[in-house]
């Protein structure tokens, strides 16, 4: 416990200017992995009000092609990146992808331990517990990665796909594919007959599985759909859908959930009566119906707009969806709020604002990591009519947040020591002797 | 050890009045839109605390106590009445005044388990106070939290350790250093000990005293361990069922109590002596609802010194606890709510479970020789039972068996030189003093 009594004065901001060499060096870096992509980014917000605009970026597939067409003859590629199989070049589309994916987690976490060496007061605080409590948590470790490649696949959909939305499933009699004919021929048809060719039947004479080229020497990592349009295209454009919308609508709805049952348990009586009585009334509608209702009625909205009405259709989850989530962290806000240290709080004044954050949202955060890991895989359920995920990918995105959630409602409690079990847990308690 | 000790903390007293408090009452349920008959927790209690003392409140479970305590620090408004400290009513304070207030009075509370966030350190938990009143700045703010571990007896490093890696003495500790830490004048001690082992009670106890003589503060201890008491305060004030019975200087009250609740709660004190043969007071049944508490005396329905009427001064001792809970049984039945189904075979002259009053008489009085003047009595009322007119059947009781005890509150009569209050109807100059007066059932 070395504190240095003059520097935990200063401002994060002084400390820096007193040494910038680290944090220095540290931005530049990140400023160059940035510099990569951004492109994508510019793209991906002015896309939520119309069409994106376009820049180049390195990791885009005019860069690492995948299209091409092989000489039957000499078995050579062409139109490919550098004359590899299309099924290599976009396998090294995906391997820099996550690379560069990998890198920028690491640079954030360089950043934070950057941070603690050089800039922090003190030498040790509480968050070095939380870390080191999700160092030995396997179970969320694995949520952590499973969750860290699910969203890196939603971010870089565009990019991972061997095709594009737009070539394959919008607009696919706008575009052609060459190939050389049975005849040898150099030929040309439009996306939409190709697919025709390539569409999957479940018999061994038409079917498109995993990891085969077409006819029309297009590659296929998830084979094509009845349709002969792209698995693994639908699939990453599906992710990014279901994860914006998921991830939205339970962020909005675990926030009014966790403010109204603080609320209604700091405050209690007719706040907690008209709460009660308005999130039993949502809870009454037949939700599904509601959800089409609401989708139909707002869809003129300049909300629905955003995103193509996907962040109007977020909301919509969210607006009927916060009463299941405020239920199930009602009980244990009330309880809570029971506490003695919640009297403490209020026999020295402090604002009942403060009192709720500090004092009561810890203990209700953990239930809502797990409810809200749980719906999110409801609400991407509910979001698979319009886009499209494998039922294997939900249970695995939906296991990979609950162990996630798990690992993290573990980390916030400094009395859970490890997630390694009883046995582990006995020993580390043991061992803080006090 | 302990007397001198207790010297010590009598000589810190300057008599002059900290807290003064006037005809406090705190209800609880108030204005509920169909029944409202609120929990009276306090009603109507006078008393002072001098500055630089510790006053003792005393009394059984749900007597109100805690409620008081919690009272006076701004925990619970009050219904009525006022809380003088330093001559500012604080139950009138709101907003930036309240809050500027609370720096002087502070609460250490009972249960170490519940009082401390386990998610923060130890350091943020006793830093908080000052946070909150801005006091100085971070880096003393940060001095004053080691300096606060080092005066309870914990260590300057404990500061980034979590509550759950101490042991419930050592919780209690840092509850302390927080409530010390805005420099209160007055400090409400909400049974610190009683969750605590006995061995280091003492150690809590001991801490509680050096602190008082350090920084001259007033504390208002709260305990139903009256060993406790006797040790730490300097007067005692004995609650019952919302209001003071008695109040005096501790040792007067614990060498010669004056108040016949004071009487039967000390008598419930073990004595370390096997020979000894002191009496006893087992006292009859529970204390009433506070939401329904008796006309008259508070303890009327449970005391041995119960003043009777004259013409039944002699009665057999039997029969006349028979005739008490007979009447109690009674008040407890208008107590007790009747379902619809009830009143419906009420309206329609069906048996309920109300009505069986001949067998409560045969169980009270059966094996007793009843005076044909009582059963006479005792007939009228049971006949106001049968038809479902217990407030009438009450009344008759009452203005047969009751006494002054049953018709007015008693006032506080002043009983001994130093200014101890008694609240008890003995004390008026036409009745025999609780203290000379052997309880009926011990002749």
């Amino acid at each position: 416990m070395s504190i240095d009594p003059d520097s935990e004065e200063l401002s994060l901001r002084e400390r820096v200017s007193e040494n910038p060499g680290p944090a220095m060096k540290w931005f530049a870096g990140a400023l160059l992995l940035f510099a990569l992509e951004a492109g994508a980014v510019v793209n991906f917000v002015t896309g939520l009000f119309g069409p994106g605009v376009e820049l180049p970026t390195l990791l885009s597939r005019d860069v690492i092609s995948n299209l091409g067409y092989q000489n039957p003859d000499t078995g050579v590629w062409q139109g490919t990146f550098m004359g590899l199989s299309p099924a290599y070049a976009w396998a090294l589309r995906v391997l820099l992808i996550y690379t560069y994916a990998a890198v920028c987690a690491w640079w954030l976490w360089r950043g934070y331990l950057v941070f603690r060496e050089h800039y922090r007061y003190a030498d040790w605080t509480p968050r070095d517990d939380m870390i080191d409590r999700l160092r030995g948590h396997r179970w969320g470790q694995f949520g952590a990665v499973i969750v860290f490649a699910f969203v890196v696949m939603a971010l870089f959909a565009p990019a991972l796909g061997p095709t594009t939305v737009e070539r394959t499933i919008s607009n696919p009699y706008s575009y052609h594919v060459e190939f050389y004919n049975e005849s040898g021929q150099l030929d040309n048809v439009t996306v939409g007959q190709a697919n025709l060719g390539a569409r999957s039947q479940g018999t061994p004479d038409q079917n498109v599985g995993p990891m085969e080229y077409d006819e029309f020497g297009r590659f296929h990592p998830f084979g094509t759909m009845p349709t002969g349009k792209d698995m693994f295209t639908f699939m990453a454009a599906g992710a990014r859908i279901s994860l914006f919308i998921g991830l939205v609508s339970i962020g909005v709805s675990g926030l009014i959930a966790v403010a109204f049952a603080l609320l209604t348990a700091y405050y209690k009586g007719l706040i907690d009566l008209a709460v009660v009585i308005a999130g039993d009334s949502i809870m009454s509608l037949p939700r599904l119906l509601f959800v089409m209702l609401l989708t139909v009625v707002l869809g003129n909205h300049w909300i629905g707009e955003i995103y193509s009405g996907g962040f109007l259709l977020a909301l919509i989850f969210a607006a009927t969806g916060w009463p299941f989530l405020w239920r199930a962290v009602r009980g244990p806000a009330m309880q809570v709020a029971e506490q003695e240290w919640i009297d403490a709080a209020k026999s020295f004044g402090q604002r009942p604002s403060v009192t709720m954050r500090k004092h009561m949202a810890p203990y209700i955060l953990g239930y809502l990591l797990v409810y809200a890991s749980m719906s999110l895989g409801g609400i991407i359920i509910a979001v698979a009519h319009i886009s499209f995920i494998p039922g294997v990918m939900i249970v695995l995105v939906v296991t990979a947040f609950n162990a996630l959630g798990d690992g993290i409602r573990d980390a916030i409690d400094p009395q859970s020591e490890t997630g390694e079990g009883e046995g582990a847990e006995v020993a580390a308690a043991g061992g803080g002797g006090a | 050890m302990s007397e001198q000790v207790q010297q010590e903390s009598v000589s810190v007293a300057t008599g002059e009045t900290l807290v003064e408090v006037n005809e406090l009452k705190t209800y609880y349920d108030e204005g509920a839109i169909l029944d409202s008959n609120p929990v009276k927790a306090v009603d109507g209690v006078n008393f002072e605390i001098k500055r630089g003392e510790t006053l003792g409140l005393v009394g059984e479970s749900g007597c109100g106590k805690t409620t008081l305590g919690r009272t006076l620090i701004q925990l619970e408004s009050a219904t009525s009445g006022e809380v003088l400290f330093d001559g500012t009513d604080v139950t009138e304070l709101s907003g930036a005044e309240l809050k500027n207030w609370r720096r002087n009075s502070q609460m250490v509370f009972q249960d170490p388990e519940s009082s401390l966030n386990d998610r923060m350190t130890v350091g943020e938990i006793i830093r908080e106070p000052l946070d909150v009143h801005d006091w100085n700045d971070p880096k003393e703010r940060r001095a004053r939290v080691r300096e606060l571990l080092d005066v309870v007896g914990l260590q300057p490093e404990h500061y980034y350790r979590y509550p759950h890696q101490f042991s419930g003495g050592q919780r209690q500790r840092i509850g302390i250093a927080r409530a010390l830490a805005l420099e209160p004048e007055f400090v409400v001690l909400d049974e610190p000990v009683s969750a605590l082992d006995v061995s280091v009670q003492a150690q809590i106890l001991n801490l509680l005293e050096d602190l008082q003589d350090e920084f001259g503060l007033t504390y208002l201890f709260i305990a139903h361990d009256l060993s406790v008491v006797r040790h730490i305060c300097d007067r005692v004030a004995v609650m019952y069922l919302g209001n003071v019975m008695e109040l005096g200087a501790t040792e007067e009250i614990f060498q010669d109590p004056k108040n016949p609740y004071t009487h039967s709660l000390l008598s419930a004190i073990p004595e370390p002596d096997p020979t000894s043969d002191k009496e006893r007071i087992t006292l009859r049944g529970t204390p009433p609802s506070p939401r329904d508490p008796p006309k008259g005396c508070p303890f009327t329905t449970r005391c041995p010194m119960k003043i009777r009427p004259e013409k039944y001064q002699n009665v057999d001792p039997d029969l006349w606890v028979a005739i008490e809970v007979f009447r109690e049984v009674l008040r407890e039945r208008s107590r007790a709510e009747k379902t619809l189904t009830e009143q419906a075979k009420e309206l329609l002259g069906m048996e309920t479970r109300f009505s069986d009053i001949g067998e409560i008489r045969r169980e009270l009085f059966g094996d007793l020789d009843v005076p044909r003047e009582v059963e006479a009595h005792l007939d009228r009322a049971a006949e106001h039972v049968k038809n479902n007119e217990d407030a009438e059947a009450r009344k008759v009781l009452r203005d047969e068996f009751g006494s002054i005890c049953d018709a007015e509150n008693p006032a506080n009569h002043v009983v001994s030189d130093s200014g101890r209050i008694s609240h008890c109807h003995r004390h008026l100059p036409e009745y025999t003093e609780p203290d000379e007066f052997t309880p009926y059932t011990e002749r």
